[in-house]
């Protein structure tokens, strides 16, 4: 069983009469890289802040590694994250606004420092202050930031802002070190949709401060792929002679009313003459398959309605 | 905790507040000493200096001019946290809200008074090396008279980080700890208009800052020196309480 390192249940924070999240639910395992989609105020960033300690939650409770309370603050240390755009001293360097965070962590090896700079590839900006920085730089800086100690998780709140194509590029790849080489769980929010689908393996939707959805990357796949839906009361029977009639394997029963055919050779028609001719009674019958911008708009439009 | 101040003594010292603030104080120091007078800012407080004292201890009575100077420690180690918005990497990494609050007060009333401390030894010891004992008292006597004005600094410092904790901002924070002083003694001049509330102003006027720095430093009465260090702890129990309290239920 895999390893849960960060888990909130029915996390609120109000400001106000104003609900910012609501009873969120996420569960993040080892070595994720969890992505948080949501449209801009839809309670990204307050739920990183919540479990990063910024600001303290109006009801709920999150664990991380495994424990509640007093004991979940001691283990903060093992998260490095940057929330919101990136902030350092402007008048210091980037190596030494870097030293300064050591010293505040109790970093002893300096070296961290050159490794993390050349890690988001600032190596040459090292000695530059920082109120110089052009935007990606900044951005960059943050990460460097935020893995400094080499933290067990690593919170990034929209990373991807104010980069360039190839920037964006290379950030993803040095997501995929992070993970990959040094074993870190990352969570990663952002609303560009394609560029979470890009890296992550695991998702959270989230709209209005509530969580619409945590899916894995195979499973959102299954979701926006190409499908045959078939409504029916039977699914048992409906399955049977999907597979003994019609030779179909490559098909899900979705819940006790809805099977999706992800075979892209079959033909609705004939599936739903066969359906019927053996007395299954077939209340809907589609193609679907949606991108993963619609899928969200249609998830945003269920919690809507 | 001490990771945080040893961090902020790193930063501090790259700060442009650092170094205004020693330079200021070396002019400030050297006027004096190479014209015999003592030199400073007063703001019309009840102060004789034409007394019979030394240089060295009637220097410490201008010492209002370590009120606007101590304002550069405090904006560099709490504000600067709040106008860069650097404060949320400490919290989300290195330490909890309230620790941070226990950080920086103890670092900068601890660095602020360093300052002083160490700025008015710097005049002294030049003073000595330059006019000889007959502008300079013996180490003893003014170390005595340096510590006895240190609760008022305690109490100044312990507002400042009130008051950097309660406005963030840095233009509010600067305004307000640069007029305050100000404004105290122009309500003061004015209530000294009305007859009716003359008493009050003579009361106010006892306790307006440059008046107990300068009486604390040149003299004063062994009654007048307890209110003031009672004036001063109240301020400084309150700054402190309240802050926390204030900082606690805050957003970041």
């Amino acid at each position: 069983m895999r390893e849960i390192v960060l888990q909130t249940k029915k996390l609120t924070k109000s400001y106000g009469r104003s609900t910012a999240l609501d009873h969120a639910d996420m569960t993040v395992y080892k070595g994720d890289i969890y992505g948080l989609i949501g449209r801009n105020g839809a309670g990204k960033t307050t739920m990183m802040k919540l479990v990063t300690g910024l600001t303290d939650p109006t009801n709920g409770e999150y664990s991380l590694f495994g424990k509640t309370g007093m004991a979940a603050d001691r283990e903060k240390r093992r998260i490095g994250c940057l929330i919101e755009s990136p902030a350092f001293f402007g008048n210091m360097t980037a190596y030494q606004n870097l030293r300064y965070y050591c010293y505040q962590k109790g970093i002893a090896d300096r070296r961290q420092i050159d490794e993390v700079l050349e890690l988001v590839n600032l190596s040459d900006a090292r000695n530059k202050k920082f109120k110089t920085f052009s935007l990606g730089m900044k951005q960059r800086l943050g990460i460097a930031f935020a893995v400094l100690d080499n933290p067990d998780i690593v919170i990034l709140d929209e990373p991807i802002n104010g980069l360039d194509p190839i920037g964006i590029s290379e950030l993803r790849e040095t997501f995929r070190r992070l993970s990959q080489e040094r074993g870190m769980t990352l969570i990663i929010s952002s609303h560009i949709l394609s560029e979470l689908y890009a890296v992550a393996n695991r998702f959270m939707f989230i709209e209005s401060g509530k969580v619409l959805k945590e899916v894995s990357k195979s499973e959102l796949d299954l979701e926006c792929s190409r499908c045959i839906t078939i409504g029916t009361d039977d699914t048992a029977k409906a399955s049977n002679i999907l597979e003994r009639k019609l030779g179909i394997t490559d098909y899900k029963v979705i819940d006790s009313r809805e099977i999706r055919i992800y075979d892209e050779k079959v033909k609705p028609n004939i599936v739903n003459k066969t359906l019927v001719q053996n007395d299954v009674d077939v209340m809907k019958i589609h193609e679907s398959g949606v991108s993963l911008e619609d899928y969200f708009k249609q998830l945003v439009g269920e919690v809507k309605s | 905790m001490i990771n945080i101040m040893k961090a902020d003594l790193y930063r501090i010292i790259r700060t442009k507040g650092f170094i205004i603030f020693w330079l200021v104080s070396l002019f400030v120091s050297l006027t004096s000493i190479a014209n015999h007078e003592p030199g400073g800012i007063m703001l019309g407080g009840d102060i004789d200096l034409n007394a019979d004292r030394k240089l060295d201890i009637i220097q410490t009575g201008m010492n209002l001019v370590y009120y606007f100077l101590l304002i550069m420690p405090v904006f560099s180690t709490i504000t600067a946290e709040f106008t860069e918005h650097t404060i949320k990497n400490t919290i989300t990494s290195a330490v909890s809200k309230g620790r941070f609050y226990f950080a920086k007060t103890l670092f900068a009333l601890v660095y602020s008074l360093g300052c002083f401390l160490c700025a008015n030894y710097l005049f002294y010891f030049i003073n000595r090396a330059v006019n000889g004992s007959k502008y300079s008292s013996p180490l003893g006597e003014y170390s005595k008279v340096l510590f006895g004005q240190l609760p008022v600094f305690v109490a100044i410092v312990s507002l400042f980080i009130f008051l950097a904790f309660f406005f963030k901002k840095g233009a509010a924070f600067n305004s307000i700890v640069i007029l305050s002083p100000l404004m105290y003694s122009f309500i003061m001049s004015m209530l000294f208009e009305f007859d009716s509330a003359k008493k009050l102003a003579e009361k106010m006027m006892k306790f307006e800052i440059s008046s107990m720095i300068g009486k604390l430093a040149i003299g004063c009465s062994h009654s007048y020196r307890i209110n003031c260090y009672i004036v001063s702890a109240v301020i400084t129990a309150v700054s402190c309480a309240l802050g926390y309290l204030i900082w606690k239920k805050r957003e970041v």
